[in-house]
């Protein structure tokens, strides 16, 4: 069966997303994922998760996706022996070397390669295999005959970003953000929280999203660029996935307001059943549109927002450089 | 290796036709963005095989890039510029793609192999990880600060190889947004990407090459060099894929005689050197990441350099 993976910025949202059918969420630890520590959830909280989901009969997993400092490995072990003897159904990952480092101490665990891995090619996929992943998640780029070949060719479950922004570079392969500014501060607990880099675990400030200008030298070429960077919300390929046998749809959204995700997830979850329920010929998604219409632009209308603000912010002057 | 390696990227063999290399230790061949480049090395097996004879004729190591975000259907050419650069005896191959990593070390396992910056090296457990699989060297993740490369070479054993002046990459991407404009320019791809195009917004730049974003000031350590060699680095990089001729030799001087007289104990740049500096650069100097800040700033007596990102 299909699994539908929801996002959690917070324990509402955890269990809106349950109630709404997700089969598992996603959270982040706090400091350790690719998202501000405001969507993040401190250990006990994470540990009040794991309990929340399963009580629900959904799954737990926690994304440590972040590429850390060498020498804050040990913390990170030291954060999944926890989450571990707390009944983590599964640890997002990106780094090799960590993912390496907890496949070895708790082979048990399935390890998820991260979007920030940034896998787009089947040998790809095989060499995370071989350091322990079992699950990857597709790069946002990935077409569906990539998918068909990179099912016949590996032994691998595959996860497919069904309702995410498609940035204009690689993601996990972008250092635009710091470029422009880099925050560095440390949370209580001494993670330092990279503000500004997306890749170490900060925020991310979009200055791709930026209106920028076209010069040759000093003269203007264009002026009005946009680097594309697309929300994207699969509904018509949804059918030709589930078809093809990938394990997980995962939605993205940690940073959205909780009706939101709850509506997006019911959205999905009721999608996804209807086709598993009715023979594939007879699907139509014409009233499924309609839905999804509604939903996108909610969720447009708080990207945009939040795109001023952090714009607004990558221009702010670091007040206490390191 | 000498006492350092000075080293650079040429895309295509009309541009290593068109360089003097007099002040280089080591080529990489080939463009890591776009396999429809003009004439990319790793598109011409024979261009490939003809410039890492060039390059070794004139007593350099011959290196081999491959590209930083292969999807599927680019790997039959990838595994042709290997097959390429092992035939002529390329000194070494540069993989910014972990998948590139296991088919060499399935195909080539004695195949020295440097890890490029974009295959993310964050940390020295993935550094050790990325040993096991044939690396000898690896140039950081451009985010990454002196004081955490010097962590990973302490701990994994392997060299570092520094970008110590030159556009820093800033991004990937599969989509070259060029394409949507050309048709209002004279010059089309597969050249436009190599005119000197800025994204810019306010005091914001940033150097676009169609499916690469650089940095818009270009990254100089010059000053620091005493500071690198003290590390133990030896190994550095003036990236100059997309410069001219006259910039890729003019800023390989400076950087040669810099090191020579830092090894010999003098640390110091004449006023002269920065001058030409100047010159050869768009929008102004940082120092990338290797100070923990800002990627765009830039630290040390060079102040005035720090004007826009």
């Amino acid at each position: 069966m299909i699994e539908l993976l929801a996002p959690a910025g917070n324990l509402e949202m955890l269990k809106v997303a349950v109630e709404n059918g997700a089969n598992a969420i996603y959270v982040g630890a706090r400091g350790w994922s690719r998202r501000r520590d405001a969507y993040e959830l401190a250990d006990e909280q994470l540990h009040e998760a794991i309990g929340i989901a399963h009580s629900g009969g959904a799954k737990l997993r926690v994304a440590i996706n972040t590429n850390m400092q060498s020498c804050e490995l040990p913390a990170l072990l030291e954060k999944m022996e926890k989450f571990v003897n707390w009944g983590v159904d599964g640890a997002i990952m990106t780094d090799v070397g960590a993912i390496a480092q907890v496949h070895r101490r708790f082979p048990d665990l399935v390890i998820h390669a991260s979007i920030g891995a940034n896998i787009v090619n089947n040998e790809d996929v095989k060499f995370y295999r071989s350091i322990g992943v079992s699950q990857v998640v597709a790069d946002t780029k990935l077409t569906l005959r990539e998918l068909a070949a990179r099912k016949a060719d590996v032994d691998v479950g595959i996860e497919i970003l069904i309702h995410a922004n498609n940035c204009y570079t690689y993601l996990g392969k972008c250092w635009m953000s710091p470029y422009h500014r880099l925050e560095r501060t440390r949370d209580d607990f001494g993670k330092d929280l990279f503000r500004g880099s997306p890749n170490r675990g900060g925020l991310d400030y979009r200055v791709c999203l930026e209106q920028w200008e076209l010069f040759e030298n000093s003269v203007l070429l264009e002026p009005h660029i946009a680097l594309k960077n697309n929300a994207f919300f699969y509904l018509d390929d949804i059918p030709a996935l589930i078809d093809l046998g990938v394990h997980c749809l995962k939605i993205q959204g940690r940073e959205y307001p909780v009706p939101l995700v709850g509506r997006i997830v019911r959205f999905y979850r009721e999608l996804v059943d209807s086709y598993l329920a009715e023979p594939a010929e007879r699907f139509d998604l014409t009233p499924w549109r309609l839905r999804l219409e509604a939903i996108r632009e909610e969720r447009d209308s708080k990207r945009s927002n939040m795109t001023l603000v952090l714009l607004n912010e990558a221009r702010q002057p670091v007040p206490h450089p390191v | 290796m000498g006492a350092f390696e000075l080293n650079t990227t040429i895309s295509n063999l009309r541009s290593l036709q068109e360089s003097d290399l007099s002040a280089y230790d080591a080529v990489y061949l080939g463009n890591i963005y776009c396999r429809i480049f003009e004439d990319n090395f790793l598109e011409r097996m024979n261009d490939l095989k003809e410039g890492i004879a060039r390059v070794k004729d004139q007593g350099l190591r011959a290196y081999v890039t491959s590209y930083a975000g292969p999807r599927n259907d680019a790997l039959p050419k990838v595994e042709m510029a290997l097959e390429t650069a092992a035939a002529a005896a390329a000194d070494a191959v540069e993989v910014h793609n972990l998948g590139v990593l296991r088919l060499i070390h399935e195909q080539y396992p004695g195949m020295p192999v440097h890890i490029g910056g974009f295959a993310n090296v964050y940390t020295d457990a993935g550094t050790a990880v990325l040993k096991e699989f044939g690396a000898v060297r690896f140039t950081p993740n451009y985010e990454i600060s002196l004081d955490e490369v010097r962590a990973i070479t302490a701990a994994v054993g392997i060299p570092a190889e520094l970008l110590v002046h030159g556009k820093m990459p800033l991004g990937v991407s599969d989509y070259c947004f060029l394409l949507e404009y050309e048709s209002h320019w004279p010059e089309k791809c597969p050249v436009v990407c190599q005119k000197q195009l800025f994204l810019r917004q306010g005091d914001w730049a940033m150097r676009s090459v169609g499916k690469g974003v650089l940095s818009g000031k270009d990254v100089c350590m010059l000053e620091h060099l005493p500071t690198l060699l003290a590390a133990g680095h030896k190994a550095f990089r003036i990236e100059t894929a997309y410069e001219t001729p006259e910039y890729r030799l003019g800023i390989a001087r400076i950087y040669r005689t810099a090191l020579e007289r830092a090894l010999a104990g003098d640390g110091t740049v004449d006023e002269s050197v920065w001058q030409m500096i100047r010159e050869h650069t768009a929008v102004g100097l940082c120092n990338g990441f290797y100070f923990g800040r800002t990627g765009g700033e830039y630290i040390g007596s060079r102040a005035e350099t720090t004007a826009a990102c």
